[in-house]
């Protein structure tokens, strides 16, 4: 076809660019976590894998991927509970429906700065709106800036509170899909809300689920800025997980190659993930 | 539908009550507290809005660095936007149109760099910023938005292209126009609502973007809202109706743009645009 | 306030919008270009040098609005004399350190910055990225326990001594009758008779934070100085849980968990904010702390401000009283900038340091003793009207009983040392521990004095 070498041309040079700004990253992070640099301008020493052996012998390495899962699998779970709900009740005749759904679906779009600096406002604990709410119960204030469990609770509470749109939005496509008769065929054979949303409702959301869970396991794993902004990773290391990990030692400990390695792990436990996500939902040119 | 009963249509009110309430409280919470004083946001609390003043903003507007990180901001966005647009309509048509081998192996790098987190692209990213040169400039910010722009937007617009039919160009070619030429008269119109979706979230992934921000700008005076109102954290005095007010004015643009252009919104999230 | 002050803001906000201000990006981003094809030319691993530009890039410390105002009008005033830009940049001075390791972990050090610890002085020092400053040093007279010169040379330029001590209510003090308390047992009734719900109580006696910051090696431990504890012998051994040392940290330690039931809940939570708005908006009647906390409320409620009563760190036994050391300065770093910056310090330390201190004028208690005797330093209205604070601020640099000390310069002698045991925030883990865990008070001095070990050691 005519124009074909040009674009060829267009092409090869828009890859090359693209393969710069991204796979030369990715090439250059795996090349600092074999070499011993304690600043970015230093003179690298290539060490083999002896970041990764000093990374998996730190008990802090092991408790940030335990915190790690912990934070992902209940925040996924909790999003996704609470996603299907909201789409539910999206999917219902409701009054001002359009304007319900943008409310809901407006947490999403809010920078995660507002969401932790708002959120922190609102737990201040003296003058913090939920510090009120909390004193009507006799509890004087919520104490996430000392208790590791309430620090971990919170920033849970945060990201379900963000996130969960995605979840509802991917929920309600789903539902919408769902043919009618299948519902007024059940109805017939007199079967309760309960048992048409278990047997109507669930089989035909799974594939919506498994695209859900893999692209929320993904991403809630490597959740970095909501955790940094509301808690550091504190207090004293209750909620800080591998991002968090590989941050301070890069920023703050200027241990670059071992927290290049400590991403660089990060990196194919999610690659794992992603290549799940392939495997479910091979590319198709078609469609 | 079937009629609901008067128990059930109220139960479902209340629900949709509580979901309102659970995803607009703080928002609402946040633009009330900006209006306050002093007095107001610690002394006398109160759950309705007012009492009203301006001071949060013009203290911020006019003591603070606010207006260069908002000028910061816009750069960087803009910067990025058509970064993403020029070079995800060329990669996306092309890997649409041309026969080669390995083509879907071009998408699904995308899609893998996509999902990329972006403190993992962040510390490698600084790290050759710094060897170039160009570490702590709003250039580097604006190339490493770029690394999850450029994917999405490849990865949304094939999506669009593969749907636009050969024939449609191929006819226009027949008559006369060149490869160029009836790209941009005909297959280009046609996509015009997907090239908008990643206009759209293009600027949204960067105006909101802190990570990126908190590693490449350590000078004041280059940093962006999100990044630069971090560090009105935790000054000596108790300010958080100015954070209030500067976090307010960050969620304006969204909220101002969310409001006309929800269709585009709505599209681009169902396709899983804002990473996160 | 007064017409002077405002005359000097108003003048001062004037110049600054004709002065600085956006313009500059998109040069920036040009250059930016440039240098992205300049470092390709030179091939990706080749670091690249920054083309000469003449800017000074100096860390500020001090975000209060006024003094940021200050020093953007001083670096404003240098560019129109010299042509030499000076990029201000601030932060708040607990995190400066941490800014400066990573402006020089990254290849961009700034060449002058603000470090509020002897401690980080000394490990920049050692780690040979600051230049000595002794021949500008040398220009002026000092007063006494300010400088520390490491092996005969000066690095630190001190600003202010910023000593710490307890504000309190003194309004409520004369309703009450209460005196300034001389022992523990004094502190304790004082705190007892103004917390309350009748006349002349607030809802707490006084805001301690406990947590892992810099707050807390500031501001909790003057009690335990006054008390005789040390951290080191003479030869760098860990002394503090010594049959002798433990005993006097363990009635440290018992009195600020006593103190609990007289502090707002949440003292793990509270920072630098708390300890001056809490006392700000009447929630306690004691607030550990310095001038700032004066000159702040000097300019919201002038009324209260009058109201500030100060005293010093009591022992529990009244033998005794401390304050916790808290000197700022400035350093100049080792870089292509150096003799530049060393320059624009020698400038800034004539009229434009003295318009600095005087932007949180009893706060900013002069370093060097020719300011004293300066007219102009005198001619701020504040200091007049404060002189019960700045004459106890001179009777402490004076009076040898007085007991100065702070984490950052325990040992025999200044060293990197103590630097590091300061921000190992091994003594803020140990008042967790008491007052969180409710560990007991051997297992609390034990694992401190571990910590400290460890920390020393490497």
């Amino acid at each position: 076809m005519r124009g074909e070498r040009v674009l060829y041309s267009i092409f090869s040079v828009a890859i090359a660019l693209t393969a710069l700004l991204i796979l030369y990253p990715a090439y250059h992070a795996l090349e600092l976590s074999f070499q011993d640099l304690d600043s970015f301008i230093s003179k690298p020493v290539w060490i083999g894998f002896g970041n990764y052996a000093d990374v998996l012998a730190m008990p802090e390495f092991w408790n940030a991927l335990g915190r790690g899962l912990v934070f992902s699998g209940t925040t996924i779970a909790l999003q996704i509970v609470l996603g299907i709900g909201f789409a539910m009740l999206l999917d219902t005749a409701i009054p001002a429906k359009p304007l319900v759904r943008g409310i809901t679906v407006l947490p999403y779009l809010l920078p995660t700065i507002i969401v932790a600096l708002t959120f922190q406002w609102m737990l201040d604990s003296t003058v913090g709106v939920f510090t009120q709410f909390v004193r009507l119960f006799g509890y004087s204030y919520i104490p996430w800036g000392e208790s590791g469990t309430v620090a971990m609770t919170v920033v849970i509470v945060l990201s379900v509170w963000i996130w969960t749109p995605f979840v509802t939005l991917a929920f309600l496509a789903g539902l919408q899909a769902v043919p009618g008769e299948l519902y007024e065929a059940a109805r017939v054979d007199g079967a309760s809300a309960w048992q048409r949303f278990w047997h109507i409702t669930m089989p035909q959301l799974r594939p919506v689920l498994t695209v859900v869970l893999l692209l929320r396991a993904i991403w809630m794993f490597n959740k970095f800025d909501i955790i940094w902004l509301t808690t550091r990773g504190g207090p004293l290391q209750a909620t800080e997980h591998l991002p968090i990990l590989a941050y301070r030692k890069t920023f703050e400990m200027y241990e670059v190659g071992q927290g290049a390695a400590v991403s660089a792990i990060s990196f194919v436990i999610l690659s794992v993930l992603i290549l799940f996500y392939f495997y479910f939902f091979p590319l198709d040119e078609k469609e | 539908m079937n009629k609901l009963t008067l128990g059930q249509r109220s139960a479902l009110y209340g629900l949709v009550c509580v979901t309102v309430v659970y995803s607009f409280f703080p928002i609402y919470w946040m633009i009330i507290s900006s209006f306050r004083d002093d007095n107001s946001l610690y002394a006398n609390f109160s759950l309705l809005p007012g009492p009203f003043t301006l001071t949060n903003y013009e203290v911020l507007l006019e003591l603070t660095d606010y207006p260069t990180w908002f000028v910061n901001s816009i750069l960087v966005a803009f910067g990025t936007v058509c970064i993403t647009l020029v070079m995800s309509v060329l990669i996306a048509y092309s890997v649409t149109r041309l026969q080669f081998r390995g083509k879907m192996a071009v998408v699904g790098v995308m899609l893998y760099a996509y999902m990329f987190p972006p403190l993992l692209l962040a510390i490698p990213l600084f790290s050759l910023f710094v060897k170039l040169g160009l570490a702590d400039t709003r250039l580097s910010l604006m190339i490493s938005h770029c690394t999850i722009t450029l994917p999405l937007g490849v990865w949304l617009l094939w999506g669009f292209f593969k749907q636009i039919p050969l024939d449609v160009e191929e006819a226009a070619m027949v008559d006369g126009c060149s490869r160029l030429r009836a790209f941009v008269l005909v297959v280009l119109p046609l996509t015009l609502p997907g090239v908008l979706t990643v206009a759209i979230f293009s600027f949204l992934l960067s105006w909101t973007d802190y990570t990126f921000a908190l590693v490449m700008i350590g000078t004041d005076s280059l940093k962006t809202l999100p990044a630069g109102l971090d560090t009105m954290v935790g000054m000596y005095e108790l300010r958080w109706g100015e954070l209030m007010a500067g976090s307010t004015l960050i969620a304006l643009p969204l909220l101002v743009m969310f409001m006309f252009l929800s269709r585009y919104f709505i599209h681009g999230l169902s396709a899983g645009a804002l990473k996160g | 306030m007064s017409k002077a002050k405002d005359f000097k803001s108003k003048r001062l906000s004037a110049d600054l919008a004709g002065t600085t201000g956006g313009g500059s990006s998109r040069r920036t981003v040009i250059k930016g270009i440039g240098a992205a094809a300049g470092a390709a030319a030179i091939g990706l691993h080749a670091p690249f040098v920054h083309a000469a530009e003449k800017t000074i890039r100096f860390l500020n410390g001090e975000p209060s609005r006024e003094s940021v105002r200050a020093m953007r009008f001083a670096g404003a005033q240098y560019e129109k004399e010299t042509g030499i830009k000076v990029q201000m940049d601030t932060i708040p001075a607990g995190k400066a350190f941490e800014k400066v390791q990573a402006s020089i972990k990254s290849g961009r050090p700034y060449d002058i910055a603000t470090l509020i610890f002897v401690g980080d002085v000394l490990i920049l020092a050692d780690e040979k990225k600051l230049v000595p400053i002794n021949d500008l040093i040398k220009k002026y007279d000092w007063g006494p326990r300010i400088l520390f010169p490491v092996k005969g040379n000066n690095y630190w330029y001190p600003y202010d001594y910023n000593l710490c001590w307890i504000n309190c209510r003194q309004d409520l003090y004369d309703a009450k009758g209460l005196k300034a308390p001389q022992n523990w047992d004094g502190m304790m009734s004082n705190l007892d008779a103004l917390q309350g719900t009748g006349e002349n109580q607030l809802p707490h006696g006084i805001v301690h934070p406990i947590g892992s910051n810099g707050a807390t090696n500031y501001t909790a431990f003057g009690y335990m100085w006054a008390n005789g504890v040390e951290l080191f012998d003479d030869n760098w051994n860990v002394v503090l849980d010594s049959p002798e040392m433990a005993a006097k940290v363990g009635e440290y330690l018992d009195f600020m968990s006593a103190m609990t039931k007289y502090m707002p809940p949440a003292p793990a939570q509270a920072g630098w904010a708390n300890l001056v708005g809490d006392f700000q908006t009447d929630k306690i009647s004691h607030t550990p702390g310095t001038g700032r906390l004066i000159d702040t409320m000097n300019v919201r409620m002038p009324k209260r401000a009058a109201n500030v009563g100060t005293f010093l760190f009591p022992s529990k036994g009244g033998d005794k009283f401390a304050v916790n050391h808290g000197y700022d300065g400035w350093v100049v770093l080792d870089t292509a900038m150096t003799d530049e910056a060393l320059k624009f310090l020698e400038w800034f330390s004539d009229e434009h340091l003295i318009n600095f201190l005087h932007t949180s004028p009893v706060h900013y208690q002069p370093t060097r003793l020719d300011i004293y005797e300066d007219p102009r330093w005198q001619a701020h209205p504040d200091l007049e009207q404060f002189k019960h604070i700045t004459e106890m601020q001179k009777q402490v640099l004076s009076d040898k009983d007085i007991i100065i000390r702070s984490i950052d310069t325990e040992g025999p002698e200044v060293d990197v040392r103590a630097g590091k045991v300061f921000r190992s925030y091994a003594l803020p883990e140990m008042l967790q521990n008491k007052m969180v865990r409710n560990m007991s008070n051997a297992e609390c001095i034990k694992t401190a004095a571990d910590k400290i070990r460890a920390t020393v050691a490497g």
